[in-house]
């Protein structure tokens, strides 16, 4: 296994374990850090990529997907604070129930 | 990819998927020592998978298993603890340990943004909304989890299809400077900074602009989001109206 290849399992594994978090937990705050650590899997990934083929292309796109990731995490950091207004808990599966 | 390395590699992520599922919180917590200890013959087992070729320049760098296991390590303890804010801390832990992989492929300033922006910035926010919406110690929302078989085995899953294709790479090093003269000469002459920098704003200057108005939307949403008044749907007692209590202290 050369070395892109190496880095590219770990990005997959860094994306695959922040999958299982995002599925299996029930907090909302970790749903959301599971998301991010999804992004870092694929921030690694483009980063061997680049590096594969000589370009910068992948890491510009690795610093857009920060700035996607910054955003993402402030609007929805704002919504988790009004779901746990509205209910009182951080619990996903209390909106479940799709009643309004 | 030979029949035998196959099933290392899938043997390897079903024993990583099976000592995740025992490590995800679950009441009674004696499955811990267990899942700890067949997690980390897993990863023991994985990292081995990238050790044909050890030394660096034709394999990877020592470097590089240190911060895979650090990586890793602190990846599946971030999604299996049962306090938000060590998970918060633990994925802190998880942007330090991508950093010196990332400087290892020549991408520095993507590294030191990653620590800036992510170490510093989102996670001071995720625990400050941890501390701002916590409830009682250990409620039972975070004590359990939801679907974990399913979720462990759609973790399998991807890895299996990520895995099985990474055998069809070529066994061979990245291309040398010689495929690629004129891009190898900018590289070597130039700072990874430099370089980004230049082609961003020369190459893709119309996204960088419009990363620029997206941050500045999100800020509006953000509070526009954040102002709105929702009812609560769990009855809230009033507490004492604004300036009450400061009638009642005397001052100085």
């Amino acid at each position: 296994m050369n070395e892109t290849a190496a880095y590219v399992l770990l990005g997959s594994l860094l994306f695959a374990i922040g999958l299982v978090g995002f599925l299996a937990r029930r907090n909302l705050i970790v749903i959301f850090l599971s998301t991010e650590l999804m992004f870092q899997g694929v921030v690694v990934n483009l980063a061997a990529m680049s590096r594969f083929h000589q370009h910068v292309n992948g890491q510009i796109f690795a610093l857009h997907l920060l700035v996607i990731a910054a955003v993402e995490a402030g609007i929805a950091l704002g919504l988790v604070v009004l779901l746990y207004r509205r209910k009182g808990t951080l619990d996903s599966q209390r909106w479940a129930s799709m009643w309004g | 990819m030979t029949p035998a390395s196959s099933y290392l590699i899938y043997g390897s992520f079903a024993a990583g998927a099976i000592a995740v599922y025992l490590l995800l919180p679950r009441p009674g917590r004696s499955t811990r020592t267990a899942g700890g200890l067949l997690g980390l013959a897993a990863l023991a087992a994985v990292l081995g998978l990238t050790a044909d070729r050890f030394l660096a320049p034709a394999g990877v760098d020592v470097v590089f298993y240190v911060s895979a296991t650090v990586a890793l390590v602190a990846a599946v303890k971030m999604i299996t603890h049962e306090r938000p804010v060590y998970s918060a801390l633990y994925f802190v832990l998880v942007v330090l340990a991508v950093t010196p992989l990332l400087l290892l492929q020549e991408a520095e300033f993507l590294a030191v943004a990653l620590v800036i922006i992510y170490a510093g910035a989102i996670m001071v926010t995720y625990v400050f909304v941890i501390m701002l919406s916590q409830q009682s110690d250990q409620p039972m929302y975070d004590r359990r989890s939801s679907e974990p078989f399913v979720a462990v085995f759609a973790g399998f899953v991807t890895m299996a299809i990520v895995a099985g294709q990474l055998g069809a790479l070529p066994v061979s090093a990245a291309p040398s400077a010689a495929s690629s003269p004129a891009a190898s000469a900018v590289r070597d002459e130039t700072a990874n900074t430099t370089l980004v920098g230049r082609v961003m704003m020369s190459d893709y200057v119309v996204a960088f602009e419009l990363a620029g108005v997206l941050l500045l939307v999100a800020m509006i949403g953000a509070i526009a989001v954040s102002r709105k008044r929702v009812p609560s749907d769990v009855p809230v007692e009033e507490g004492p109206p604004p300036g009450a209590i400061g009638r009642q202290v005397p001052p100085f």
